[in-house]
């Protein structure tokens, strides 16, 4: 009798609600083995030959595997600002390229060995530091100096991503799945686990809309196009299109069944398509606007059906306080 | 001046019943607003241990708390834009009287007590046009209205008294809301300001932040024992340019405004809000629940440490360290900057966390 309704209730249950171990085992793990791999390439194609042209393909699948996973802002992509130092974007008061130029200026070799350039700021290393480098708007300085800039930030980007990657596997994969056991610090409930994966999610909703998207939509009168991400790399609304992708794979390993959800991402992929220009240089004319503006609706919806199905599936919200001010 | 009535109501309380303590109300050491599981509200007195003395349900939702300094009397202020606080007996749970703000004010959320508990001050403004007033009540004479002073600026939020005086330090939010929905009207004019006055309302002090933080509201206090200024600020600009959510004031200084490493700049997500000093005030903390996120400076603003907590809220001195609660439903510590859950329930927290001293 007992073993039939555990049957039962198991089977009940199951095409609801994936959750925290489906989205552990099926996206997170993957995601940032993918991650690894690629700029681990992405290392060894600098180390052999530092030109622009050779190092390009592996730096655009680096970022690509990057949005796949850029989303989880929590756990071990959170220590010591390991994000910010993978991808320093927004950076409206040009951090980023004031200290690497200040590096470029000094030609600094001492501060390009691993352990020292680890300590650099986080505003000048990662894939944005890269894309300066790659796409320069200015002729880099002549000499050896840059190509060893650009090795050391792709072997950092490499150690990053190995260090996050063997995290989750040895330590935070473990503490996510086993939430609410008596032994598990980390995650006290499981509601707290699923909470995490859920707050990631939506978050991310706000940053592809907010700024991939809202930073060079700017207002109607007053366009930003040059506050696009990754526009020298022509990569913009690449990048929107993928951390879409990233979020809807998220969504759909907590919660597979969700076909409000399912609909609301196939219209936002679709407008995305009709986004004429890949570095959303063309908001500056009235056609070009709407449609991105039309865009970052797309994602809104996406998101509000998400909170709608995915939230209620998961049985958790944005945190009492975390959704409004005081 | 002692009039016939509070003389009558004074002799009858010395005289009919007996002299309640905060003991009397299971020795709390916090008072925190919550949400229960049943979707109602109530006032929580929390001990150090993090568990519960009391729980008195609230009409609505809460926000701050004030604690007289003898009578176990609490004030549980609704959020903005408030038309209510509640005077709570903690040892029985009786609603002892609700304050109303007379008509076009509205409350702000915070309050504080004078030095002999004798009068309370709230922050207020005028629903029309958010400028800022601090209310004045009787706390001997059944919380009756004794008057009202100018706080000094736009959008007051929360105000505290400074050690061993009467003086307030009122945090001026410069923020013009409107009065029934709470839309922010004036984010390009803002100015917010720290208002200092003395003990008869008068401002002795208005201390501006630098032109280019204009667009930080400033919005919770915490004083240490030698009357430093420890304030948490809420940035309205663009949140891809952060600003810092610390500022120190002492009183004669000029206001120091606390950086983070670029690591821990959008951690917090440009919101800070609680702020708490350690019991020895070497260190301040500020919680970021949009950010699920604690950050910890020491005394001379430089920052220590940051601590990863979804909805992180209330903060407050612990035996050492701090306490911090959630909107989960935890309250932990954080001792040498590291966090240990110690009761874990299904009562979600709200903003602040108020220490009883």
């Amino acid at each position: 009798m007992m073993l039939r309704w555990l049957a039962l209730c198991t089977f009940c249950a199951a095409p609801l609600h994936a959750d925290v171990t489906e989205a552990v085992d099926q996206y997170i793990l993957p995601g940032y083995a993918a991650f690894a791999d690629a700029t681990k390439a992405l290392d060894a194609a600098a180390t052999a030959d530092c030109t622009a042209a050779t190092v390009i393909p592996s730096y655009q699948a680096a970022f690509d595997a990057w949005l796949g996973v850029s989303v989880l802002r929590f756990g071990p992509a959170e220590i010591d600002g390991r994000s910010l130092a993978i991808q320093f974007w927004p950076d409206p008061k040009s951090l980023g390229p004031k200290a690497q130029n200040a590096l470029l200026r000094a030609q600094d070799k001492a501060a390009l060995d691993p352990t020292a350039f680890a300590q650099v700021s986080v505003a000048a290393r990662g894939l944005m530091s890269l894309e300066r480098l790659l796409y320069p708007s200015d002729p880099l300085p002549a000499g050896d100096y840059p190509c060893a800039l650009i090795r050391a930030t792709a072997s950092d980007l490499a150690r990053l991503a190995f260090l996050i990657h063997a995290e989750w596997q040895t330590d935070f994969a473990a503490a996510l799945k086993t939430a609410g056991s008596p032994d598990n610090s980390r995650y006290t409930t499981q509601a707290e686990a699923r909470q995490a994966l859920y707050t990631a999610l939506i978050t991310g909703f706000e940053f592809v809309g907010d700024d991939r998207v809202g930073r060079p939509l700017g207002t109607f009168d007053k366009p930003r196009p040059e506050r696009a991400e990754a526009h020298a790399s022509g990569r913009s609304l690449r990048n929107v299109n993928l951390s879409l992708a990233a979020l809807q794979h998220l969504a759909k390993a907590l919660v597979p069944i969700a076909p409000a959800t399912d609909a609301a991402f196939g219209r936002a992929f679709e407008v995305a398509g009709n986004v004429q220009d890949p570095a959303f240089a063309d908001v500056a004319t009235p056609q070009g606007w709407l449609r991105a503006q039309i865009l970052q609706q797309a994602i809104w919806a996406a998101r509000d059906a998400t909170i709608a199905e995915v939230g209620a599936a998961l049985q958790v919200g944005v945190g009492f306080n975390a959704a409004d001010g005081d | 001046m002692t009039t016939r009535r509070g003389f009558i109501a004074s002799l009858l309380a010395a005289s009919a019943l007996p002299s309640l303590s905060w003991a009397d109300a299971g020795s709390p050491a916090y008072l925190a607003a919550a949400k229960l599981v049943d979707g109602t509200f109530a006032l929580y007195g929390i001990t150090t241990k993090g568990e519960t003395a009391f729980a008195i349900p609230l009409p609505a939702r809460g926000h701050a708390a004030t604690a007289h300094p003898t009578r176990p009397e609490a004030v549980a202020f609704a959020r903005r834009p408030g038309i209510y606080a509640i005077i709570l007996n903690c040892a029985n749970g009786a609603v002892m009287t609700r304050l109303a703000p007379p008509d076009g004010i509205q409350f702000n959320g915070h309050g504080a007590f004078s030095q002999d508990g004798h009068v309370l001050y709230t922050s207020e403004v005028i629903a029309t046009t958010s400028e800022g007033r601090i209310g004045l009540w009787d706390a001997t004479d059944g919380y009756s209205r004794i008057g009202s002073w100018a706080s000094g600026g736009i959008g007051p939020h929360d105000l505290k008294r400074l050690p061993g005086s009467d003086a307030l330090v009122v945090a001026n939010g410069g923020i013009q809301t409107d009065p029934q929905d709470r839309t922010k009207l004036n984010i390009a004019t803002m100015r917010p300001n720290l208002a200092y006055l003395n003990a008869s309302g008068t401002i002795t002090d208005l201390v501006e932040l630098p032109p280019e933080y204009r667009q930080n509201s400033i919005r919770h206090l915490a004083i240490a024992t030698d009357s430093t200024v420890a304030f948490a600020m809420q940035w309205e600009g663009d949140d891809a340019e952060p600003a810092p959510l610390l500022g120190l004031h002492k009183q004669g200084n000029v206001p120091q405004m606390c950086g983070v490493p670029e690591s821990e700049m959008f951690v917090m997500q440009g919101y800070a809000g609680s702020i708490a000093f350690d019991p020895t005030g070497q260190e301040v903390a500020i919680t970021s629940s949009h950010g699920g996120a604690v950050q910890i400076y020491g005394r001379d603003g430089t920052f220590l440490a940051g601590i990863l907590r979804a909805d992180a809220s209330g903060i407050a001195p612990a035996t050492t360290g701090f306490l911090l609660t959630d909107g989960f439903g935890a309250v932990s510590t954080i001792v040498d900057h590291s966090l240990t859950t110690i009761t874990q329930g299904s009562t979600l927290w709200d903003n602040h966390l108020v220490a009883l001293t």
